[in-house]
């Protein structure tokens, strides 16, 4: 059985940030899916991203929408074999490279977590 | 082979309309029908697109609804939504719909209105758009469309050396172009330091890399081949690719090389049998400089990493070896998202005939149209001809 969004969300509010693997192509997703988009197989598993990442994109968001407070950075986050995207805390500022670490999960106004990372 | 043929194009101006969304696409049919030389009574099916009116205007169930303002009340009518793409996906299943022999003539279009005439201010309109991003594993983040294709170009930037100048180089480009286009939303004298000196709304994005909320309508009368001869001036659909990339952005393997565009266009230049260097001119979906960049590359004008380096050196420029968006683009045309897809098309057509005035790419015989939606989740790729 899949991971499901409500699983992977109740584990982030732990401060544990969840990704799937697929036990038919090993191939692993930051996030999960309920088919591998690599080998249409089902059994996608619930796997422990590591804590320490580095950051593979990033932006500062100056311009926020609504029910969001910019300025604050948005970065595309490599944890081990998989990407998830996530907030910056907010004290820290990073670029491509630098190595970060899971500091807990956000709560935008409509419930739903975000993980946070912060300066390695 | 010719897949099916434009013989209408119409769109209004793109900038600000106080008018309903209904007038407005009728202003953009209407058009297309007197190009063509139809009335309703031609048209057999509408193919329609429209983004996010249930959202900017409570406003859903709009094909028929669209149908009954321009005469076609009774022909079956359908709305694509697909982003950013809308109405390129509505193109690409109505010139399907005439190649295959279930509709004679068609026709397609899109609207939206994304001004403040919605009633609905930046941070508001900020967030309508960012629901083409995931809802769970992105939109959560404050992730906005700029700050999408800011971590797409940031990437492409760190891979390649592609720097803010060369970005900026896009944005004073397409605005050049925009002065030539009538119909364009902007369209001034910009410099690269105009570009850089502006706010940054999404590192490296200031606020000059971003195209604006425009209100607007295009509409295209396609009929299939066979008809297209009884009609004045019809320009050749021989391409039509459609591919998709996986979402969220962090599951895409190279987040920078825009995937679904490289499908996209190795599918249209196939079906078309041509490759890259056999376009005249390219329309492409630069919502943000960074994107045109990349949509550059990924429909084969530049080698990748070469995207950056040519628009600075004036590559891309109308009089240069590869024109990339002779119309202005999203970013000086403006981009009402249902209507962009659509826009692109008529700028193909218009120029195909020689009839783009001041902008014209001398010539031009054979066009390539990219038109992105969402977080590069979707990708439409059309490639249009000159009728031999
Ligand atoms: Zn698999």
């Amino acid at each position: 059985m899949s991971l499901s969004y409500d699983e992977w969300a109740a584990s982030l509010r732990e401060g544990t940030l969840l990704g799937v693997t697929c036990a038919d192509c090993g191939t692993t997703y930051g996030t999960p899916f309920s088919v591998c988009n690599e080998c249409g197989g089902r059994d996608l598993d619930a796997t422990d991203l590591p804590e320490d990442g580095e950051v593979y994109s990033v932006t500062t968001v100056n311009v926020p929408p609504v029910g969001f407070e910019g300025p604050y950075q948005v970065a595309l986050v490599q944890v081990g074999p998989a990407r998830v995207t996530a907030r910056i805390a907010d004290d820290d500022e990073v670029d491509i490279g630098d190595g970060v670490v899971l500091d807990g999960a956000m709560e935008a106004d409509d419930g739903h977590p975000a993980p946070v990372f912060r300066r390695a | 082979m010719t897949r099916a043929s434009v013989v209408g194009a119409g769109m209004t101006t793109f900038g600000v309309h106080e008018s309903t969304l209904a007038e407005l696409f009728a202003t953009a049919a209407l058009d297309a029908y007197d190009d063509a030389g139809v009335g309703p009574d031609d048209v057999d099916a509408f193919y329609f697109g429209n983004a996010m009116g249930g959202q900017t205007e409570n406003d859903t169930h709009l094909a028929p609804k669209l149908a009954s303002e321009v005469g076609i009340a009774g022909v079956p009518a359908q709305r694509f939504e697909d982003a950013c793409a809308t109405s390129a996906t509505a193109f690409k299943n109505a010139v399907q719909a005439v190649e295959a022999g279930i509709h004679d003539t068609v026709l397609v279009g899109g609207v939206e209105r994304c001004t403040p005439e919605t009633g609905l201010g930046t941070g508001e309109m900020t967030r309508i758009f960012a629901s083409a991003s995931h809802r769970q594993y992105e939109q959560p983040t404050g992730l906005t469309f700029p700050g999408v294709f800011a971590l797409l170009t940031k990437r492409h930037m760190h891979e390649y050396g592609t720097t803010e100048e060369q970005l900026a180089h896009v944005a004073v480009k397409n605005h050049a172009n925009g002065q030539r286009n009538p119909r364009a939303h902007f369209g001034r004298e910009l410099t690269v330091e105009d570009v850089l000196e502006s706010p940054v709304v999404a590192d490296p994005f200031h606020l000059m890399d971003c195209c604006p909320f425009s209100d607007g309508a295009s509409a295209l009368v396609v009929t299939s081949d066979e008809r297209a001869d009884s009609y004045d001036d019809p320009v050749d659909v021989t391409g039509v690719g459609h591919a998709t990339d996986i979402v969220p952005l962090s599951a895409k393997p190279v987040p920078h090389a825009t995937q679904a565009a490289r499908d996209a266009a190795a599918g249209a230049y196939e079906q078309a049998d041509v490759t890259a260097d056999a376009m005249d001119f390219a329309e492409v979906h630069d919502c943000f400089t960074g994107a045109e960049v990349m949509a550059s590359e990924a429909i084969g004008f530049f080698e990748d990493g070469e995207g950056g380096p040519a628009a600075a050196e004036g590559r891309s420029a109308l009089d240069g070896d590869r024109p990339i968006n002779p119309s202005g683009g999203l970013k000086a045309k403006g981009h009402p998202i249902g209507a962009t897809g659509a826009a692109q098309i008529v700028e193909l057509t218009e120029q195909l005939r020689g009839d783009a005035g001041d902008r014209q790419v001398e010539g031009a015989e054979r066009a390539v149209a990219h038109n992105l939606g969402g977080d590069a989740g979707t990708t439409v790729v059309s490639v249009v001809e000159v009728r031999s």
